[in-house]
């Protein structure tokens, strides 16, 4: 509604200053755009949590930022900095514990996002580089989680990472150079800390935000796929714009998982175990949770030996990933229905079943160490 | 059947306005409405259902099924109630309106103008964009590889005594603290642990099938000899599956004790070998001395884990 407004008053000062900013960047139409957006079959709670997830990681960002301020990247002064931010700088505990969940929060967001996206049918034709961005934003998460969670140089870190490299290494042709690569020598030491360092604070954050730039320009530029369900007509009747509606479920969305995460840090506050050492003494090491159930599945004896580690640790996820990167293109057929497409909702719940049962079972194994 | 704008809006009987503006629908994309300035009265702007469309004759006009007093019964537009496309993102608007009076053009810049080779350039640019990228492969890659090969480390460290080991055939763990050098840092010391085994002949035979164990460095020189009937025998405290640290265990299976790695439940015999779980080899023997006195020293080396042969790392 730009340029109809009714000359009643003179403007103020910071009208002029809108007034002169918008007319050399155009903010208005922005900010029109980016609200205007019409969202077929109304606003929706299943829509949060892209936006969700554009809040958690700018929180991590801000978060990330403030422990940089006193964490030192290096095998003699990461871990006591890392104490030190928990035991001495006020509020370090907090800032730290919210980093450490919030991580944990966008993992959850990025399973729910990609269920949701994935049940409605949302990465066919025109989406599918919605979703192959999505894959690859996925990927950068997880690579996140991983590399951060190295930092803190706790027994905990050092063992994950250790294991991790290792099936990595297992890559064929690469995985050697890789790991090499990622340790910064044939074991893990200071060059591991500033290489997981330098790819958490600078590359990661900036392949994300870049994808996720991507993500929301090509987004927009297919349009919300909407509901699976009803005729265009009641389609059209229930239509809204982004704002209002769906940028207050969007904001109500985003306090309860900011709540969430303040609570999670309240209760459950990052503890470290003991400066990281090649000798685990008495740490069963263990991946972070939502690495657990392929933790659990390499216990498994048929992922034993040297082709059986393979087939756990490479083949099945990649596979996996490969599958999905070509989904949009192999399930070409228009129907959006996940209750008219029997093989994907199997698909789906077979997987988060897996998941489950390997995560508790892993869990389970814990008592049965001790 | 598109309507221009500005075109003159007829009745059966008789002319009523022009054609102002347009009404989209947002989602199927296509012109709903059509906003007719009336001639006549107040030169209210009435809408107008797309389906009210006649006939389209030529671009100037455009012909109404309504007669002029039922489209004085038309809803008057409240203007309030619409943005402009301007003020909306809509995918793939424009390739579904084509309410522009046709193509506008924009011409060359005069020296632009009979420039043929516009490709060539573009082209050059790219190839150039790679030149420059290119001399910089070569030496980012020596950049991030330096620390990645270095070669391997024959010096002894000792790790404890073996007459603390009263028993045969049963995993024993030393602890021991060595000096890790690396790069620009300071040397720090860190803590490692192996195991020994004070092994029974039979033990023994299982390890070394009867043949002495040789330890090579990089070039494949010899750095070391185990005996095949030393009664010591030195296990590197990384487990082969994955590289965890493992821990000599009773189990109800296993009463007379195991070395059992807690990540992935791979479980090995007093004599290495895999009698359990995913590990794809046998704990990895260490070259190991053991002096008159009893004092153990052994070489750290560290294999690859979760592969079938050793591949020496350290």
């Amino acid at each position: 509604m730009s340029g109809h407004q009714d000359p009643v008053n003179e403007p103020n000062v910071f009208e002029k200053v809108v007034d002169f900013v918008d007319e050399r960047v155009g903010l208005k139409t922005l900010q029109a755009k980016m609200l205007n957006e019409p969202v077929p079959g109304g606003s929706r709670w299943a829509y949060a949590f892209g936006s969700v997830l554009l809040f958690i990681f700018i929180l991590q960002v801000v978060t990330g930022i403030l422990l940089m301020f006193y964490y030192v990247p290096s095998t003699d002064h990461a871990y006591a900095s890392t104490q030190y931010i928990i035991h001495e700088v006020d509020y370090g505990w907090f800032l730290l514990s919210y980093h450490f969940w919030g991580s944990s929060a966008m993992v959850v967001m990025v399973f729910a996002h990609m269920s949701q996206v994935f049940l409605w049918g949302a990465y066919k034709k025109p989406r599918e580089l919605v979703w192959l961005v999505g894959l690859a934003l996925f990927g950068i998460v997880m690579a996140f989680g991983f590399t951060g969670y190295l930092l803190p140089w706790d027994q905990r870190a050092f063992w994950a990472t250790v294991v991790g490299v290792e099936i990595m290494d297992k890559t064929p042709l690469i995985g050697d150079f890789m790991a090499r690569f990622l340790k910064g020598g044939p074991t893990p030491g200071q060059m591991t800390i500033s290489r997981f360092f330098v790819i958490h604070v600078m590359v990661l954050p900036a392949a994300l935000m870049g994808l996720a730039g991507l993500h929301i320009f090509l987004f927009r530029k297919a349009g919300p796929a909407g509901p699976f369900r009803g005729t265009p007509e009641e389609l059209k009747a229930k239509t809204d714009y982004f704002f209002p509606r769906q940028i207050w479920k969007d904001i109500v969305a985003m306090a309860s998982v900011f709540l969430i995460i303040c609570s999670l840090a309240f209760i459950e506050p990052v503890v470290l175990l003991e400066e990281a050492t090649p000798d685990p003494g008495d740490y069963h090491p263990e991946p972070e949770w939502y690495f657990l159930f392929l933790f659990q599945l390499l216990r498994l004896k048929i992922f034993g030996g040297e082709f059986g580690q393979f087939l756990g640790s490479i083949a099945l996820p990649g596979a996996f990933m490969a599958l999905l990167a070509v989904l949009p293109f192999i399930d070409t057929s228009p129907e959006r229905n996940i209750f008219k497409r029997p093989a994907s909702l199997i698909g789906w719940i077979l997987v988060m079943l897996m998941i489950l049962v390997f995560t508790v079972s892993a869990i389970i194994n814990r008592d049965f160490l001790d | 059947m598109q309507p221009k704008l500005a075109a003159k809006a007829r009745c059966s009987d008789g002319e009523v306005g022009k054609i102002s503006k347009v009404i989209l629908d947002p989602l199927s994309r296509e012109i709903s409405h059509v906003v007719v300035s009336e001639y006549s009265g107040q030169r209210m702007e009435r809408q107008v259902p797309i389906s009210q469309i006649q006939e389209v004759p030529n671009e100037e006009e455009v012909v109404l099924r309504c007669s002029v007093a039922e489209f004085g019964q038309f809803p008057v537009l409240d203007r309030d109630g619409y943005v402009t496309i301007h003020d909306l993102e809509i995918a793939h608007l424009e390739d579904n309106l084509h309410v522009e009076p046709g193509e506008i053009l924009v011409p060359y810049p005069r020296l632009e103008q009979g420039v043929p080779r516009r490709s060539f350039f573009a082209n050059m640019t790219h190839a150039i964009g790679a030149l420059i990228a290119l001399p910089f492969v070569y030496p980012v890659l020596k950049f991030v590889m330096k620390p990645m090969y270095r070669p391997f480390d024959n010096e002894w460290f000792s790790v404890g005594n073996v007459n603390k080991i009263k028993k045969e055939n049963i995993g024993y763990q030393f602890k021991f603290r060595r000096g890790f050098k690396e790069v620009f840092m300071p040397e720090q010391q860190i803590e490692k642990n192996i195991w020994v085994v004070k092994a029974t002949p039979e033990v023994r035979k299982a390890v070394y099938e009867g043949k002495d164990k040789k330890f090579h460095d990089e070039k494949g020189d010899i750095v070391w000899v185990n005996k095949a009937n030393a009664p010591y025998i030195g296990f590197s405290g990384k487990c082969p599956h994955l590289g965890c640290g493992y821990k000599w265990r009773r189990t109800k299976n296993y009463p007379d004790g195991v070395f059992l790695c807690p990540c992935h439940l791979s479980i090995y015999d007093e004599a290495g070998k895999v009698v359990d779980g995913p590990a794809p080899r046998a704990l990895d023997v260490l070259p190991m001395k053991v002096n008159a006195a009893g004092e153990v020293k052994i070489i750290d080396i560290e294999y690859k884990a979760g592969v079938e042969k050793q591949i020496r790392l350290l």
